[in-house]
């Protein structure tokens, strides 16, 4: 059990290399990067050495301290926080290893590791809190680091403008959020506190406290929390409306990014649906917007992906388009229960591979090329042989290439984007189609896979394929980033074939099944068990299953003919006649929507303007109206002090003569 | 003996004159003196009173208010004296300085 004593140095290392390296790091080789990596390297240890004692024992890890009145501090490591965790550092530690050569250049290091620790920290914070508030400290720790991170290069305008942006957008979602914490605070007082007797003290935002005690809360209640809660997981997983700040976040480090994408930060949102999952499946309505919202994100983002033409943007949305699909998973709860955590949190592991080796790649060819725009590569592949190759697994695995009906001992066979999605797309929406008859989340699914497949491989061919569009002479990038990209890309084509089935074991074990069950008759969710999901699997038509790969497959040949072949011509498709290039191009017309519409007219013009006029005309007004008033009356009124003594006498003798007058009347006398 | 409405007559005529001496006087002195006489106006009340009674609380009450009246002039006098020393005279109509 020595495991549960050291748990705290997880999030525990990085904040003490966070201090270390931002007091020290001027004066250690490379700014002090290799305290984090030392740091995290630990927590990455401890954290296999949580997995393996939960795995083995299946008792999760808790550890508690008493804080003020109601509230404690803790550690929780169950299943679910176990993935992530492990997740977390060993994702974390490459992207850091990575940043070692990528930042060799930056006069800044030091501040740079400083803050991808507390980064990290902070990420590891979110995970391991057992409690909501502990959560929402670590959450908001997060979003600091973010801003720091994004506006790294903060002499460059774009960068300072784009870390504000991602604060502001996510502190939306923070707002609600918070909102949802007191309610649910106050739910549990009035309504769970009469509940429990005979024990010593109560923690009421404890995770487990509020789990055992959902039935007790008003389902409308609860609706209302989990939405709050949705909409905190909306702003810092990026998705509809508030995904706004995550393509604007490319201004960062590219290794930033990666961060933010992979490991950090994006999976937040995700993770904290997954881990308040029993109160969304006890809601009634809450998972169906999930599931809506993360389908439409899906589909939404992957449109803008098309068009794209900095590499980074193009990963920036596919990425939120990949936490739609998880928010999807997620949302699938109300039919096929705890099974929806773990399709979405294999879906968010195989991600966080993908993704951190896709930016990472992306990062290697800027590296080299010094430009992020597509248009001005081509034809790397010849020159960067192992960024080439170990990009086209990922992009591989992003698109979700793999064979149908192939199965070795119940695993599918293909990429680990091609395992996870597939899972999501045929047990999670086909199955939610099946039992509820609403087939538009699993259309979402499917057209964003297509979408997926076609930005995916129109970004390799732009950048790898083809003629060299450029004068520089790009070069392979150093050994410690290829070996990252490596590792990563060998996970991204591996890693979920060789877990799946124990994986959703696992991760499913988190929740009890019986409770959900009962969890989900309170939300008035019907879920389906173990067989009867089987039943509905096995007598879907082929087709549902040939067609994620189909999409798939589709879109990358699309994408070669388009992109590599050149058979359709690209200027006839995309330019700015083209009504549907154009608003893909422009993205929505968000900026117009949300800054010149939302903040300037709307934000400025109306609600500015109105309490600038209540202020100064009315409030202020009616001070100074007081205060005139007062100084005129003062103007009268000295006119009696007429500083001749005699007067004053006068005036008292008077006054006592009118009081001795008015006694006498009254009959006092 | 005589009534005791002799006395408050005496008591009023003092009293009154007080009361004009400070309503009409310029000088400080003056009015001081002025006060001086409605307090013992309302001495002689007392007396008067306490004479008619047969109690010797108004006695008593009387020294207190000789001792006050004492005080009283010791404070104003000094104070005059001040305003003397800055201005050479002790008219009050020149002590102005707070009005508006």
């Amino acid at each position: 059990m020595a495991v549960d004593n050291i748990v705290y140095l997880i999030p525990a290392l990085p904040v003490l290399a966070f201090v270390l390296t931002l007091a020290f790091g001027k004066k250690l080789p490379s700014g002090g990067g290799y305290i984090p990596i030392l740091a995290i390297a630990i927590s990455c240890i401890i954290s296999i050495l949580a997995f393996l004692q939960i795995h083995e024992t299946g008792i999760p890890i808790e550890v508690s301290a008493h804080w003020f009145s109601v509230l404690n501090v803790g550690i929780l490591i169950d299943p679910l926080a176990s993935v992530m965790l492990l997740m977390v550092t060993f994702v974390s530690l490459l992207i850091h290893i990575y940043a070692i050569g990528y930042m060799a250049h930056d006069p800044a290091k030091p501040r740079y590791f400083a803050e991808t620790a507390l980064f990290t920290a902070a990420m590891l914070g979110v995970v391991l809190a057992d409690n909501i508030l502990q959560f929402f400290i670590a959450w908001e720790l997060v979003g600091l680091c973010s801003y720091l991170l994004i506006g790294f290069w903060f002499r460059k305008p774009t960068a300072a403008a784009a870390g504000k942006k991602a604060f502001l957008t996510t502190r939306v979602g923070d707002v609600l959020f918070l909102a949802g914490i007191v309610i649910l605070f106050f739910n549990m007082r009035e309504h769970v506190l009469p509940h429990i007797t005979g024990h010593e003290t109560v923690y009421l935002l404890q995770f487990s406290t509020i789990f055992d005690n959902i039935h007790h809360i008003p389902s409308g209640q609860l609706t209302i929390i989990t939405l709050l809660f949705f909409g905190g997981a909306v702003g810092k997983s990026g998705q509809f409306p508030l995904h706004v700040w995550l393509p604007d976040a490319m201004e960062g480090p590219t290794t930033v990014s990666a961060l933010i994408h992979a490991a950090t930060m994006v999976t937040a949102g995700v993770y904290l649906v997954a881990r308040t999952f029993p109160m969304f499946i006890a809601a009634p309505d809450s998972l169906m917007v999930v599931a809506y919202v993360g389908g439409f994100t899906a589909l939404f983002a992957s449109t803008m992906g098309l068009v794209m033409n900095d590499i980074k943007r193009v990963l920036a949305f596919s990425t939120i388009s990949q936490l739609g699909y998880m928010m999807l998973a997620l949302g699938m709860g109300s039919v096929i229960g705890a099974a929806a955590v773990g399709f979405a949190m294999f879906h968010l592991i195989n991600h966080a591979f993908f993704k951190a080796c896709l930016f990472l790649c992306a990062g290697s060819v800027i590296h080299s090329t010094g430009t992020n725009d597509l248009r001005e590569m081509g034809g790397l592949m010849s020159k960067m042989k192992i960024t080439g190759i170990t990009m086209l697994f990922a992009s591989l695995a992003l698109a979700g290439i793999g064979i149908p009906f192939l199965k070795i001992a119940g695993t599918p066979i293909g990429t680990s984007g091609f395992v996870s999605k597939d899972a999501i797309i045929v047990e999670g929406s086909y199955v939610f189609a099946h039992m509820t008859n609403d087939w538009i989340p699993f259309a979402f699914g499917i057209l964003a896979a297509l979408l997926t497949a076609i930005y995916t491989f129109r970004l390799w061919f732009m950048a790898f394929t083809g003629k060299p569009r450029q004068e520089r002479h790009p070069h392979e990038s150093p050994a410690t980033m290829t070996g990252v990209l490596s590792v990563l890309a060998v996970f991204a084509l591996v890693f979920g074939m060789l877990t799946f089935l124990p994986f959703l074991d696992f991760v499913g074990h988190t929740y009890d099944h019986e409770e959900i069950h009962h969890l989900a008759e309170l939300g008035g969710n019907h879920v389906i068990d173990h067989y009867e999901l089987h039943d509905v699997v096995h007598h879907a038509s082929p087709i549902i299953f040939l067609l994620p790969v189909i999409v798939g497959v589709g879109g990358l040949l699309l994408a070669w003919v388009i992109y590599n072949r050149r058979w359709i011509s690209v200027a006839s498709i995309g330019n700015m006649r083209n009504p549907l290039f154009a608003i893909l191009a422009k993205r929505y017309y968000q900026h117009e929507i949300f800054i010149e519409l939302i903040s300037l007219k709307f934000t400025y013009g109306v609600l500015a303007l109105t309490s600038e006029f209540s202020d100064r005309k009315i409030v202020d007004g009616i001070i100074d109206g007081i205060s005139s008033f007062i100084i005129g009356g003062a103007e009268v009124l000295k006119k009696i002090q007429t500083g001749v003594v005699q007067n004053y006498a006068t005036a008292t003798v008077l006054g006592v003569g009118l009081i001795a007058l008015i006694l006498s009347f009254r009959g006092v006398f | 003996m005589l009534p005791v409405s002799y006395y408050l007559i005496v008591a009023a005529i003092v009293f009154c004159i007080g009361v004009y001496g400070v309503m009409t006087l310029r000088s400080g002195i003056m009015i001081m003196m002025c006060v001086e006489l409605m307090l013992n106006a309302a001495n002689i009340n007392l007396i008067a009173f306490a004479s008619h009674f047969s109690q010797v609380n108004g006695h008593v009450f009387v020294l207190f208010s000789i001792a006050l009246a004492a005080a009283e002039a010791a404070i104003g006098f000094a104070i005059l004296m001040s305003i003397f020393r800055s201005k050479n005279n002790v008219n009050i109509d020149n002590i102005n300085i707070l009005r508006w």
